[in-house]
């Protein structure tokens, strides 16, 4: 009689689990299904359109190679010796070509009569400082050369572009060695004099000036990177 | 019998004292142990070699940044493979000097007149490719593929930037532009137009 109450009790607890665990079911089924947040794959577009008045002097196009030793390496320090082992088999290396336009700028949008000294049949045209931006970069996909070993994975689409970001930015660091500037400056009379000589005034008696001769401590101030 | 036991529990206090210190002493030893396992994350860079230098003149009267997302995809058997990358632009609307046609300035007094070249696209090279961003990646993508989703985005750029509008709007500011200029060189009466 004992065992038959101590049965039925069983048979009631877990009648009792399975009624309950299946109402959880039940309601969590009922339950509004949470709104999932689509990932738009149409093409999006953001554009920025700025009216400007910019003089583009000189251009420079620039390569370089992005290399990558990418060596799967156990390093590490046990009882206060440090140790470095390459692991067999799980190189990767890459090496990706990149060209880019930087071009050498005035703007004129500050452009007044401040900027012009007019002594007679004599014309002084004092020019804005000059500035340097990347106008465009590109990967030279058909000579990217990679050598992967077999247990290592592809080089993946983030890490592509991670190192060529620090590809660009390399570039970028270079531009005060490149002696763009001096270019800029040479070049803008070679644009500005044809055009005064057009208004009437005589080659010699146009001045075309900057503020200062330009050294690679100012170009740091003058590089303008849209990133 | 006394001395013996004396003898057991000093042993015992001596060893308990050295598995102490030893415990110290190898926590102490090996306080800045660790050991990793992964890539280096450095890359190389050669130094940055100058292809050409060209003296140009190119006045810029709009710029039109632009980014977009460009995706592909690829049906395999029972799975797609899909990549998709931000592309980034800008498109450079203006007047390239080197095209003025002869006498394309005529002053007289205080009165100027200047034709301008059309307006065009400054610069068929407008994306800045290793500023791009990686969206998505599932599957295994050549540089083939990379090189036509540029394509698709040099187009769709193209396609949205290069409008009438704005073709229109750098033409409107180039004429104001000029138009200043030449008023703070003094003249007064100023007609700037555009070659059509």
């Amino acid at each position: 009689m004992r065992k038959y109450v101590l049965f039925t009790c069983a048979i009631a607890v877990v009648l009792g689990l399975l009624f309950c665990h299946s109402r959880i079911v039940h309601e969590d089924a009922e339950a509004p299904a949470p709104v999932v947040q689509g990932i738009d794959t149409v093409p999006m577009l953001v554009t920025q359109v700025q009216k400007c008045a910019k003089l583009y002097t000189a251009e420079y196009r620039v390569h370089k190679i992005i290399t990558h030793d990418d060596v799967l390496r156990l390093k590490g320090s046990v009882l206060q010796r440090d140790f470095n082992i390459k692991v067999p088999l799980g190189d990767r290396k890459i090496a990706i070509p990149m060209d880019a336009k930087l071009k050498a700028y005035i703007d004129f949008s500050q452009f007044s009569e401040k900027n012009i000294e007019r002594q007679g049949d004599k014309i002084t045209i004092l020019l804005p400082d000059p500035k340097v931006t990347m106008t465009s970069s590109k990967i030279d996909q058909k000579n990217v050369r990679q050598y992967v070993a077999l247990t290592r994975a592809n080089f993946s689409d983030a890490e592509l572009a991670n190192y060529q970001q620090q590809g660009r930015a390399a570039i970028i660091a270079d531009i005060p060695r490149l002696g763009i500037l001096e270019t800029a400056q040479a070049n803008a009379a070679k644009v500005l004099v044809p055009m005064l000589k057009e208004m009437g005034y005589e080659e010699k008696n146009i001045t075309v000036a900057f503020r200062k001769q330009y050294g690679a401590n100012d170009i740091l101030q003058l590089i303008r990177d849209e990133e | 019998m006394k001395i013996l036991t004396y003898i057991k529990i000093g042993l015992t206090v001596i060893v308990i004292v050295l598995l102490i210190v030893g415990f110290f002493w190898l926590k102490n030893l090996t306080k800045n142990d660790h050991i990793d396992f992964g890539p280096d994350e450095e890359i190389g860079i050669t130094p940055t070699q100058i292809q050409s230098i060209k003296a140009i003149g190119e006045w810029e009267f709009l710029s039109v940044s632009a980014e977009e997302l460009v995706d592909t995809t690829r049906r395999r058997l029972i799975m797609k493979d899909e990549l998709a990358r931000i592309y980034y632009g800008t498109l450079r609307l203006g007047v390239d000097m080197h095209q003025v046609n002869p006498g394309w300035i005529k002053a007289s007094g205080d009165s100027i007149t200047m034709t301008l070249p059309a307006i065009s696209l400054l610069d068929k090279d407008f994306i800045d490719e290793a500023r791009t961003k990686p969206f998505y990646e599932s599957g295994s993508w050549t540089a083939t593929d990379r090189e036509a989703l540029y394509k698709k985005a040099y187009r769709m750029m193209t396609q949205h930037c290069l409008t009438k509008e704005n073709l229109q709007a750098a033409e409107a500011n180039g004429q104001e532009q000029f138009t200043n200029m030449l008023q703070s060189m003094g003249y007064k009466h100023v007609k700037v137009t555009f070659q059509k």
